[in-house]
């Protein structure tokens, strides 16, 4: 089932190791230029550190390195998109921000059984735009912190035992 | 029905007025009935039965009408002071206290028919005889000593206020005039009454202006009038100038001049006159000659907290733009010095760095409340503990009136009230036991706040019969905090630092009071939580003393700033004891750790590096920096390669996502816009406390 908030609204499109994906534009508070971070010590490797945006600080996450993807060097064009997810804020860094498109829930697919490398978990649908494939990310998922998920992976695996 | 406001507005009345009659309800437990003090007892509950009948809060205002026409009778000295009378009106104040809780919603229903009947039977005790009245009937079976031909001003009614007066007197007070009844009796015998009036009026209008009569101005100036008239003047002028004014005129036998109360502020009114009793009437008091109050509603406004938080990091933010700024103009100066443009950006930066530091400061004056919040509700409770436990106590508080930043005065309540029970139950002795060991009867207890430079100290004082480190230290190996071994090499500080272990109790019995080995950890855990310590030093046999230093406000803290590779930190000074430069070779090994000797005692070293798994600068520095932290009687050294000097610092935390990082305690903003994190000093404390034993054990050697 894909979740509403991917039905008929606008989303933002970036890059990420060739492939595109897409964030709903409502959870997106701000884009901004690569800047410098702070690193935090023993965070969880993904964590780049803080960054601090009009009086607030707020931790960055590599989404490579979240979706276990290579690592590659920040160019000109990496932006670290601000996402807000209940009252939860996190900067994700992108390869690029292309834009903003309006999706429909008749292009919306549930996610295939495999796509690139990126962990299914993270990914609420696909869209297919004019020949192009955008990832739809289920954001509460992305930003879910490691601990609980190792705990509910854990659940699972007993309850399938 | 009532507006929450309104209703906000009555029970924050309330709460000051039960505070009022608590304090000195224990003044005159000590003996002290002055008449001031019944009279400030009187006043209150009449104020609190006039606006809670208005609310349409029957039974408190039942309530409180009869512990006034309780004070009545004790002002007539027509009703001794007992101590069953005082147990009685600290039960009816408790009893208004759960009828507050009942009318918010905290409370259960309260059944206030135990605590009237006990009132009840202390009237019948008196040679006055029941009053035997319905609350709102303003009767009182006092006769006024004024004879019936000898009218007293005092005993003349007061006319009802209609809304327009209201609203002209509210007007009038927001322009800072005093808004007075003033009751004129003119002698039975005067010859021309209207004359009089006339000049009454005409005297009066010189000071201000006259806006209602009783009877009407009309009647007056005719003669139709009972040799007596009351009229509200609006003045500038105080009660006494014009009760000389008007006993100035000739034939004006009696004057009485009293503030006009409002139905919304039933504030204390003014009453100067002779007569030494009245019947207590909805609208009229007697005050003692006491500094006048005036009514201030109109000077203050309520905010929410909430509103005060944002405004607070608001500022936050143009403080680190202001940084900013300033770094920006320097590069501009730098480089167009001599320009105008460049001079005018200056002056605009400069000003703005002015403006922004006394918004700062005038935000954090707003949030400020006097610590006498907390330390109120402390005598009672005192009193209660001290009772329960069959012990005589004096308890005095000095410097309540001292200001703190509201959220640390929300967190300092829980602790301090701890510290008190242990100071009444641990520390003071019962009487007997005093007397044998040459103490008076009566322990002393003090609690006191002050500032100390940019802290708040607040000590807590008992002349008690503070700790024994060797019981301490049976207690703590029976305890099984430490083993026998460990106990006998611990240092007499070190034993008494245990107190503040979890899971630590000296009392042998358990009571609901204090003793369940949950407390001074939590104590301690509170109170650094804010950022603050508290440290204690007691006297076998002479008392103990604890002393809790907090900071001003939890959003600002000064800190030191270091750096550490290419990021800079941010030590809390709080924790700071010193920093020191040492050489590379000063650094000596005891079993793997490193220590440094200072001054002659050995100093547990940890690199600020190795907490925090970054590289240092790579210069193979001789020359080293250590922040020396400390907490309790704990010190250790952190190694560091800078340190860039002390810096206001504006707290943020890390964000849920983060949430608790071990040994860092938030970040702030540098005025680059860079992100610096800030040390936890206890973390770190805490950490290196596995190698204080070897340390112990290096001293030892």
């Amino acid at each position: 089932m894909v979740d509403a908030n991917y039905l008929d609204q606008q989303v933002v499109v970036f890059d990420l190791d060739q492939q595109v994906y897409g964030v709903p534009i409502d959870a997106v508070l701000e884009i901004i230029r690569m800047e410098k971070i702070t690193p935090i010590p023993q965070a969880p490797d993904f964590i780049e550190g803080i960054i601090e945006i009009r009086g607030r600080v707020i931790p960055v996450m590599d989404l490579r390195k979240r979706f276990g993807l290579q690592v590659a060097e920040y160019t000109q064009s990496t932006r670290i998109i601000i996402v807000d997810m209940d009252s939860n804020s996190m900067g994700i860094i992108v390869d690029s921000v292309a834009e903003v498109l309006q999706i429909s829930s008749g292009n919306v697919e549930p996610p295939p059984s495999v796509i690139g490398s990126v962990d299914q978990s993270f990914i609420q649908g696909v869209a297919l735009l004019e020949k192009r494939m955008i990832i739809l990310l289920d954001l509460a998922k992305v930003l879910q912190d490691e601990e609980k998920e190792v705990l509910e992976s854990i659940m699972t695996a007993e309850q399938n035992v | 029905m009532f507006s929450n406001e309104e209703i906000a507005v009555f029970m924050e009345e309330l709460d000051e007025k039960i505070q009022v009659i608590s304090d000195n309800l224990l003044t005159m437990e000590k003996g002290e009935d002055s008449p001031e003090v019944l009279q400030e007892i009187f006043r209150a509950a009449h104020t609190i039965k006039g606006s809670s009948a208005v609310m349409g809060y029957d039974r408190m205002s039942t309530l409180t009408h009869q512990i006034e026409n309780l004070f009545e009778q004790l002002r007539q000295h027509s009703l001794p002071v007992t101590a069953p009378l005082i147990d009685t009106l600290f039960e009816a104040l408790d009893t208004l206290h759960a009828l507050r809780d009942e009318i918010t919603g905290e409370g259960e229903e309260v059944d206030t028919s135990a605590v009237t009947a006990k009132i009840a039977a202390f009237k019948e005790d008196t040679e006055l005889g029941g009053t035997g009245e319905d609350p709102g009937q303003q009767k009182t079976g006092l006769k006024t000593k004024a004879a019936a031909d000898n009218t007293a001003a005092a005993d003349i009614a007061l006319p009802q206020l209609e809304e327009t007066d209201e609203t002209l007197i509210t007007q009038a007070q927001l322009k800072g005039f005093n808004a007075y009844w003033v009751t004129i009796v003119l002698d039975q015998h005067t010859q021309m009454k209207e004359v009089r009036a006339f000049i009454v009026f005409e005297t009066l209008q010189e000071k201000g202006e006259i806006i209602k009569s009783d009877p009407p101005a009309e009647d007056v100036q005719e003669g139709n009038f009972e040799h007596h008239f009351t009229v509200i003047l609006l003045t500038e002028e105080d009660t006494d100038h014009i009760t000389n004014l008007a006993t100035s005129v000739a034939d004006v036998k009696d004057v009485r001049v009293q503030e006009v109360l409002l139905s919304r502020d039933a504030a204390v009114a003014e009453e100067v006159t002779p007569s030494a009793t009245l019947p207590a009437r909805e609208d009229q008091q007697q005050n003692p000659t006491q500094g006048q109050k005036k009514i201030s509603t109109s000077k203050t406004v309520r905010v929410d907290v909430q509103k005060l938080d944002t405004l607070m990091n608001l500022v936050g933010e143009l403080v680190i733009d202001r940084t900013r700024l300033n770094r920006f103009t320097d590069v501009f100066e730098s480089q167009y010095g001599s320009d105008d443009l460049a001079e005018s950006l200056m002056e605009i930066s400069s000003h703005l760095g002015q403006v922004t530091t006394d918004l700062q400061d005038e935000i954090m004056k707003a949030r400020m409340l006097p610590v006498s919040y907390v330390f109120n509700r402390f005598p009672r409770m005192v009193r209660d503990i001290a009772q329960k436990m069959d012990k005589e106590v004096e308890f005095t508080i000095e410097g309540k009136e001292t200001e703190l930043d509201r959220n640390v005065i929300e967190i300092i309540g829980d602790p301090l009230i701890h510290l008190l029970r242990n100071s009444i139950d641990h520390g003071i002795e019962p009487p007997e036991v005093r007397v044998k060991t040459g103490k008076p009867r009566k322990g002393k207890v003090q609690l006191k706040a002050s500032y100390v430079e940019s802290h708040i100290v607040i000590t807590l004082e008992d002349d008690g019969k503070g700790m024994d480190p060797e019981k301490l230290r049976s207690k703590i190996v029976e305890k099984g905090l430490v083993s026998a071994e460990q106990a006998q090499r611990l240092h007499k500080r070190e034993i008494l630092d245990y107190i503040f272990a979890p899971g630590f109790s000296t009392t042998e019995n358990v009571n609901d009071i204090s003793g369940r080995g949950v407390g001074m950890d939590i104590v301690r855990s509170q109170i650094e939580q804010i950022n603050g310590s508290v440290e204690f030093n007691s006297i076998p046999g002479q008392g103990t003393t604890f002393t809790i230093k907090l900071p001003l406000t939890l959003a600002i803290i000064n800190a030191l700033m270091v750096t550490l590779g290419k990021h800079t930190y941010a030590f809390p000074l709080t924790h700071i004891v010193e920093t020191l430069a040492i050489e590379q070779d000063e650094i000596k090994l005891v079993r793997h750790s490193e220590v440094v000797i200072v001054r002659g005692s050995v100093l547990p070293l940890v690199r600020l590096s190795s907490v925090f798994n970054q590289q240092p600068d790579d210069e193979e520095n001789s020359r080293l920096y250590v922040v020396v932290l400390g907490s309790g009687d704990r010190k250790v050294g952190v190694v560091v390669d800078r340190l860039l000097g002390e810096q206001e610092i504006v707290i943020k935390s890390l964000g849920s996502y983060m949430g608790h990082v071990d040994n860092l305690s938030g970040a702030t903003i540098l005025g680059d816009g860079k992100v610096a994190l800030i040390v936890d000093p206890r973390g770190i404390i805490k950490e290196s406390g596995t190698n204080a034993e070897d340390v112990g054990y290096a001293e030892a050697n």
